[in-house]
């Protein structure tokens, strides 16, 4: 146990110059300003991977810092939370895929008038009509159909 | 009878919607470096896809790629993917032994012919008739040969796989070699590591799934999206290498400063791997970020490359060429860091 002691490890609290440095945030930044006007002047949509970036705690403060915090605010529960905000930036979204045990999974900075993880798929539109019709089977009272004959 | 189903009939009974395919698949696409815009593409593909049989042979190895995979801390997306294949032989996980687990495997290539995936991970003795490994009383060999006959593709997961890792070691005493000394004539997937990252592993597989094809590869089989890069590119301390700031003991105020652990013996510059980027232990870290330098266990033959705390300017991993490819990467204060790093080291190791 002297030995373990005896480890010159400080953990002071200091942080250290790698976690202050944000050296990846502002070209992130530049290029979301191209795609912004790609979408406000032709319509188009992209996405940017932050996790293909060497993306630092400090890089991510320094895109919340600029990018802020919008009006719009999502959670889409599916395989654990989705979280979609829009940034104050309007357009520009910040989508974050968590696993069930909180994990980060996928993160994107969409620049977008609507994620697509937001929008309802043909398929399970077309599931739900027959999800719906089927509850209203249920939810119907097998007299009331009597009550208004009567 | 749900075996003819397909991936996206099988999801919809247990009540899973496309929009958490889709969360999937950007995951996935994240994972596998694609752009953001092909999630949507692969959220599709992989909805109609049918199970696809799988057969896992464990050679001489540790069993760590198989705890990497069954411990990754996002079961749920691998669960998820699992569900879209059929691990039909894999003796470490499989209830059934003996006679009962080798018919499954002959059962496996019989129904699947030229259609199932071969993984493995472990390498294989080839000295004295290969008897220092057996399954069954089947020679590793035998068994790589005969189960490699009808796959559509290899996967050789792990470095002992791939390149013949620890086994393969000086002196190597059961002349143990890579799944590619043996097979030639069918397309092999390197995805080596000590273990390699698990969602690399299951990245591999979803985008043989999602694609239906081999993914690019490097000259030494790896997959490029995956380590197409050298830790050294994407490492977060790289800055500092540039700017001659280097740690020059683990407990110095370098290290705690963050700065980069080239003189400590990192291999970063001459490793090709994901850790930078897609880490460990579901993205909180890697050996690097947590202060230690890169062992290059995804590199050929790298148990045999000298000390861990060398620098590679001591020459063992072929550095000549690195530390080259470093000064064009404007680095003149490394390799002057380097230089004194490695009169340093021989005043501590005696020049051994």
């Amino acid at each position: 146990m002297n030995r373990i002691k005896g480890i010159p490890i400080a953990a002071d609290g200091m942080l250290s110059e790698a976690v202050l440095s944000h050296g990846n945030a502002l070209p992130l930044l530049h290029e979301i300003e191209i795609l912004l006007n790609d979408l406000a002047t032709t319509g188009t949509s992209a996405s940017l991977d932050l996790r293909s970036l060497p993306m630092l705690p400090a890089d991510y403060e320094k895109l919340r810092e600029v990018l802020g915090q919008g009006e719009v605010s999502a959670t889409v529960d599916a395989l654990g939370p989705t979280w979609v905000r829009e940034t104050a930036i309007h357009g520009v979204w910040w989508v974050t895929h968590r696993n069930a045990e909180g994990d980060v999974t996928a993160e994107f900075i969409e620049v977008t008038c609507m994620p697509e993880i937001l929008r309802t798929h043909p398929a399970d539109a077309r599931a739900a009509v027959e999800t719906l019709r089927s509850r209203l089977l249920q939810s119907v009272p097998e007299t009331e159909g009597d009550d208004h004959d009567g | 009878m749900t075996d003819n189903m397909t991936l996206g009939e099988r999801l919809a009974r247990q009540g899973i919607s496309r929009r958490t395919f889709l969360k999937f698949c950007a995951s996935m696409a994240s994972l596998m470096a694609m752009p953001p815009s092909m999630a949507a593409e692969m959220a599709e593909k992989l909805a109609g896809i049918r199970r696809l049989s799988v057969i896992w042979l464990s050679f001489q190895e540790c069993t760590g790629c198989t705890e990497s995979i069954t411990r990754s801390h996002s079961p749920t997306l691998e669960g998820l993917l699992f569900d879209a294949i059929s691990l039909d032989y894999h003796h470490t996980l499989q209830a059934a032994s003996g006679t009962a687990a080798e018919h499954a495997r002959a059962q496996a290539m019989q129904d699947n012919a030229g259609k199932y995936l071969l993984i493995v991970d472990g390498s294989i003795p080839t000295g004295e008739g290969g008897v220092y490994s057996t399954i069954a009383g089947i020679s590793n060999h035998d068994m790589l040969v005969d189960s490699a006959k009808g796959a559509m593709a290899i996967v050789s997961v792990g470095t002992c796989a791939a390149f013949g890792g620890i086994p393969k070691a000086n002196p190597n005493p059961t002349g143990a070699v890579a799944v590619s000394d043996i097979i030639k004539d069918k397309p092999i997937i390197n995805v080596p590591g000590c273990p390699p990252i698990a969602t690399v592993m299951t990245g591999v597989i979803a985008h043989v799934l999602t694609l239906g094809t081999i993914p690019d590869l490097d000259e030494l089989g790896r997959p490029k999206v995956f380590f197409g890069d050298s830790i050294h590119d994407r490492c977060y301390r790289r800055p500092f290498y540039d700017q001659g700031k280097f740690a020059k003991s683990f407990d110095d105020e370098g290290a705690r400063n963050g700065w980069c652990l080239y003189e400590l013996g990192c291999k970063g510059p001459t490793t090709y791997n994901a850790c930078a980027t897609t880490k460990w232990n579901g993205g909180v870290s890697f050996p690097i970020e947590s202060g230690h330098g890169c062992l290059g266990c995804s590199e050929p033959d790298f148990w045999d490359k000298g000390s861990f705390y060398r620098p590679l300017s001591t020459g063992e991993w072929g550095s000549g060429e690195i530390l080259a490819t470093g000064a064009a990467a404007g680095a003149a204060i490394g390799i002057g860091a380097a230089l004194a790093a490695r009169k340093r080291q021989d005043s501590i190791t005696g020049g051994k």
